[in-house]
């Protein structure tokens, strides 16, 4: 709610608003009013793709356990389409363009939100103009309490899969004014979890016949570390600034699909190691009456070690193949107040990527991307529009037979977004957006999947939506979100085998139809020391393949939804929720043989906080799938069934 | 991308030699419905199995059969015969063949060999062998290629052959050959194995011959690059399809170009004969295969293939004299045909059905007459590729 009235603030009011509205939150101030998760309602799951997934429109891949990749899908567009940025930067790799949510962490952040569409918000970079939707993780900024300088704070969460994760932080304000977290966590997890592998069906005589064997999911263990340095500057009117150090190491068994293996041989030996670090930073700042300015930078580098064991060959060497991602970025965007109705907002972004990678005959792919974008916002009264124009200009230079060459691709993304406050309680909005996602490096240069010259993929959104407030008196609130969309996919990247088996082609063929609805209805209410919560969401995606069988798209159900309940009181907190999904395919020809079944899972969250003479104690003990569903979100990758963990932080202010 | 399943072959000689007595028996699967694709026919066989490959790790391998008397075609046929077998047939299927009324599948993915009795798809027998790829039968054994649990990019491993017991179903020997083994055929005393080294830098280019009473290695013939099917004619000779040799790079507008240092082509070879010999067919491109018992090899592949065209063509080659007549497929019925990934070949009518995979969805079984008029064509699983006429 707050949000909705920061977004509310005219563009009049705004100088030293918007410079506050961007400290503490880059999604603040924007023109669409996106779904968002707050610190508190954080503290009820587990990880963040749990949270995610209480957004309407959304689909998270989940191939299961806790080392299982995570993705997110934002109406049907494929994960590529969605960006993630941590605190106004985002987080990307040329490689594939896919963010494991399972490796990002809640903790230290203070919102989620998701933007499935266009984000307009004062002194945007340009490249959060060009993904089609965008999930943002804002680092919440520390809190003194008068007087204090230190916080420490040292939790451990032990449960399910024999997972234990400790966890320490300090933050500390120095004397002019700026403060610092240092944080560091841990976890390690065998991983196994029992699932169950059945099918009945009739024999041709009516008789029902069948199996149902339950089997244990093995090398999924996950060991990992995260190590964080954020530096927060003082608080000012005029300018602000913050730094992020970040490291991340993993090691993982991959457990691979399940399917039928002669009992001798472990389905996989997989492993994977992962290094990831990089350093960002963002600076704030007005210039005057009308202007104002502000730069980010981000060096990163991710090394993957993929680690290949022949499981039928008794002491075989494994194959090792390592992935080193290198990238560089940096972006300056300024914004004008031009006239009290009209400001301007101009963003140039550049970024490198280059891969390195021991395979055979590899291209050694570089890319270095432009974002060149200017964004007018115009308010008259209760409307509000925004129209914006992004040039994204990619070159990449590979080893070709002929020594290095080069490959050009360039996209205009225009869009458009309006809001009109019909009355108090009242708004209505919409938008129209173009948005491209270029070829990936797997795409392009991958050795044993080949490629012919591509196309980005092209994507057209339309938008409509309403945000309604019915009651809002007292301690109650009850406020409704609808949107209708339509989206139209183009030039959809799939590989296609060649006449040679071993050598597979990238095109442009496919074509996606999506018709879609999400819908969320949200009360609260609060008396004394307590208060109540009820959410419930529901998403309608229509999700049409054109180029083939005319059938829904593999993994995207036609109906899918969540409730959640809280409530609290003197320092108790409750929360359940359920969620559904429906049927889905597995391709996009729907027939019964590639139907995937539909699932619930129910959650329950319990927390307490204690203060203890002036320090704080927490108690959080989260129940996942309490009936033990058994579901598949990915074929053949089976979920866990009932799993819960234990939480206890420690916070001495 | 470890063990690209692959492709087509059939024993069709063997089958088609032990299919030729049509069942008269009523079998169980009769009240199996399936969808009609087809007007019923009387003639030689009482079905065409099919056996759908599945994607990779994807565990959707299923076996589907076309009942002629009633031209019905039944997807997943072992599934509804079988349900209480857990996780089905299982993953990536490889190949299929018919001996002495049984129906053996080559379970690549899953490591196993299934053996089916033919009349109503019930499950005789699960043999372990790892890395199956193709199947070839004396009268006492069945011999299974395998690559032996050789990974891509991982230690060059040689392959085997496991030899299966036809009284006992158990693997009672093995022999190593070259790397990762395809076609296996038998002729004359001995056990034909095309080598195709795929995953090696430099590619394989020899069948080993392995002889039949000693089950050992007693030579090799060099014949041509990255060796895949293998059919034998019944005379004493095998025939051996090769992918060739290319190499790929990309220019400067990052187009992979393929060229080809040696063509894809079909091989005619011996390791007794006198003298012994190794003859290429010329101008016959091979992307799968089969050989009927009317005396022909049928393969198709693209002729365009050296020049970077496109143009799926027919072969028809005679063992007897080598005589090679091509078709183009377009301009015919068999243009709808969008990616051919099997063939089969009914002796007598001529009729010839082709396998049409789809990367995205299920694929298609086509039947063309043999002037590749459409007969009918039917839905049928992920990746349809091996057929074998019951």
């Amino acid at each position: 709610m707050a949000l909705c009235l920061l977004g509310t603030i005219s563009v009049a009011q705004e100088k030293v608003d918007t410079l506050r509205a961007s400290v503490v939150s880059s999604t603040a101030g924007s023109i669409i009013v996106p779904q968002r998760i707050s610190s508190k309602q954080l503290g009820s799951v587990t990880g963040l793709s749990e949270a995610v997934r209480r957004f309407t429109g959304v689909q998270v891949r989940d191939y299961g356990g806790v080392g299982g990749l995570k993705t997110v899908n934002v109406r049907s567009l494929g994960s590529e389409h969605t960006g993630v940025f941590l605190d106004g930067i985002q987080i990307d790799n040329a490689q594939n363009m896919q963010v494991d949510l399972g490796r990002l962490n809640l903790e230290g952040l203070s919102s989620v939100s998701l933007f499935s569409g266009q984000k307009v918000a004062p002194l945007q970079c340009a490249k959060e103009y060009s993904s089609a939707s965008s999930l943002y993780l804002e680092s919440a900024e520390p809190v003194f309490p008068d007087g204090k300088t230190n916080i420490i704070k040292a939790g451990i969460g032990a449960g399910s899969f024999f997972s234990v994760s400790p966890k320490l932080s300090w933050e500390h304000l120095f004397k002019g004014g700026a403060s610092i977290r240092l944080s560091a966590d841990a976890v390690t997890s065998n991983g196994e979890y029992r699932f169950h592998v059945k099918d009945f069906r009739q024999y041709p005589d009516g008789s029902l016949a069948g199996y149902d064997t339950t089997m244990t999911r093995k090398n999924c263990d996950l060991s990992s570390v995260r190590a964080e340095a954020m530096l927060f500057s003082p608080k000012s009117g005029v300018e602000s600034w913050n730094i992020k150090a970040y490291f991340y190491g993993s090691g993982r068994g991959l457990p691979g699909p399940v399917y039928k293996k002669a009992g001798e041989y472990p389905l996989s030996l997989d492993r994977q190691t992962d290094r990831d670090a990089f350093v960002q930073g963002r600076y704030y700042r007005t210039l005057g009456r009308a202007w104002s300015v502000s730069g980010r930078m981000k060096l990163s580098y991710n090394h993957l070690e993929y680690i290949d064991f022949p499981e039928t060959l008794a002491g075989g060497n494994p194959a090792h193949y390592n992935y080193r991602n290198h990238s560089a970025y940096l972006s300056a965007s300024a914004m004008a107040r031009i006239r009290p109705w009209l400001s301007v907002n101009i963003a140039q972004d550049i970024q490198y990527d280059y891969l390195d990678a021991d395979l055979r005959d590899f291209a050694y792919p570089g890319r270095l991307s432009s974002w060149s974008c200017v964004s007018t916002r115009s308010s008259a009264g209760p409307v509000d529009v925004s129209a914006t124009i992004l040039y994204l200009d990619v070159n990449d230079s590979f080893i070709s037979a002929n020594g290095r060459a080069g490959a050009r691709r360039n996209v205009l993304m225009p869009s458009l977004v309006a809001r009109w406050k019909v009355a108090e309680s009242l708004t209505v909005s919409g938008f129209a957006k173009r948005s491209y996602r270029m070829p990936t490096f797997n795409d392009l240069y991958y050795t044993t999947v080949g490629t012919k010259t591509l196309d980005p993929e092209d994507a057209i959104q339309f938008d409509l939506g309403m945000d309604w407030v019915a009651v809002r008196s007292g301690g109650s609130n009850l406020s409704f979100k609808a949107d209708a969309y339509r989206n139209q996919l183009k030039n959809k990247i799939i590989a296609v085998p060649t006449s040679n088996q071993f050598r597979w082609s990238m095109y442009n063929i496919g074509k996606v139809d999506v018709l879609g609805s999400d819908v969320t209805a949200d009360y609260s209410v609060k008396a004394g020391r307590g208060g109540f919560g009820a959410i419930v969401r529901y998403s309608f995606q229509q999700a049409r393949d054109k180029s083939d069988w005319n059938g829904q798209i593999p993994y995207i159900p036609l109906h899918s939804g969540s409730v959640n309940l809280s409530g609290d009181l003197s320092g108790w907190r409750a929360d359940v929720t359920l969620f559904a999904t429906g049927e889905r395919f597995t391709t996009s020809a729907n027939l019964p043989a590639y139907r995937l079944a539909p699932w619930a899972t129910l959650d329950a969250a319990l927390s307490k906080n204690l203060t203890i003479r002036g320090d704080e104690l927490s108690l959080k003990l989260c129940l996942n799938n309490l009936l033990n569903e058994q579901y598949e979100i990915v074929d053949n990758y089976p979920m866990p069934g009932f799993n819960f963990i234990l939480r206890i932080e420690y916070k001495i202010n | 991308m470890r063990k690209c399943a692959l492709l087509v072959f059939s024993m069709a000689v063997l089958a088609v030699a032990a299919g030729c007595q049509k069942n008269e028996t009523t079998s169980k699967d009769a009240d199996l419905a399936g969808v009609n694709v087809a007007v019923g026919e009387k003639g030689l066989f009482a079905k065409l199995f099919v056996l759908n490959e599945g994607n990779f790790q994807k565990n959707n391998s299923t076996l589907d059969f076309f009942r002629f008397s009633d031209g019905n075609y039944v997807s997943d046929a072992f599934g509804s015969m079988n349900p209480a077998v857990v996780q089905g047939i299982g993953d990536t299927g490889n190949d299929l063949a018919l001996n002495e009324g049984k129906l053996w599948l080559v379970m690549n993915g899953s490591g196993y060999v299934h053996v089916l009795d033919a009349l109503d798809e019930t499950l005789v027998a699960s043999i372990a062998v790892p890395d199956p790829r193709y199947i070839a039968f004396d009268k006492s054994y069945a011999y299974v290629s395998s690559y032996a649990g050789a990974i891509y990019g991982g230690d060059e491993v040689k392959g085997k052959v496991y030899r299966i017991d036809l009284k006992t179903y158990k693997v009672d020997g093995e022999v190593e050959v070259g790397c990762q083994p395809e076609g296996v055929a038998i002729a004359g005393k001995s056990l034909y194995v095309a080598n195709s080294g795929g995953y090696n830098y430099v590619h394989e280019n020899t069948v080993s011959v392995i002889d039949l009473s000693t089950f050992k290695v007693v030579g090799t013939l060099e014949v041509a690059s990255n060796l895949h099917y293998m059919a034998t004619d019944g005379q004493g000779y095998i025939w051996v399809s090769s992918y060739g040799e290319s190499t790929w790079s990309q220019d400067a507008d990052g187009n992979w170009i393929q060229s080809m240092s040696e063509p894809m082509g079909l091989y005619k070879a011996s390791y007794y004969s006198e003298p012994r010999i190794v003859q290429a067919v010329k101008d016959v491109h091979v992307s799968c295969m089969t050989i009927c018992a009317d005396g022909n090899i049928y393969a198709i592949g693209n002729a365009e293939e050296l020049t970077g065209g496109y143009s799926n063509t027919l072969y028809k080659v005679s063992v007897k004299d080598g005589s090679v007549t091509s078709k183009a497929l377009s301009g015919t019925d068999a243009a709808k045909v969008g990616n051919p990934y099997g063939i089969c070949v009914a002796p007598g009518t001529g009729d010839i059905y082709i396998a049409d995979a789809d990367y995205t969805g299920p694929g298609k079984v086509w039947c063309f007459t043999k002037d590749l008029k459409e007969k009918w064509f039917a839905v049928a699983g992920m990746l349809p590729a091996h057929m074998v006429l019951y």
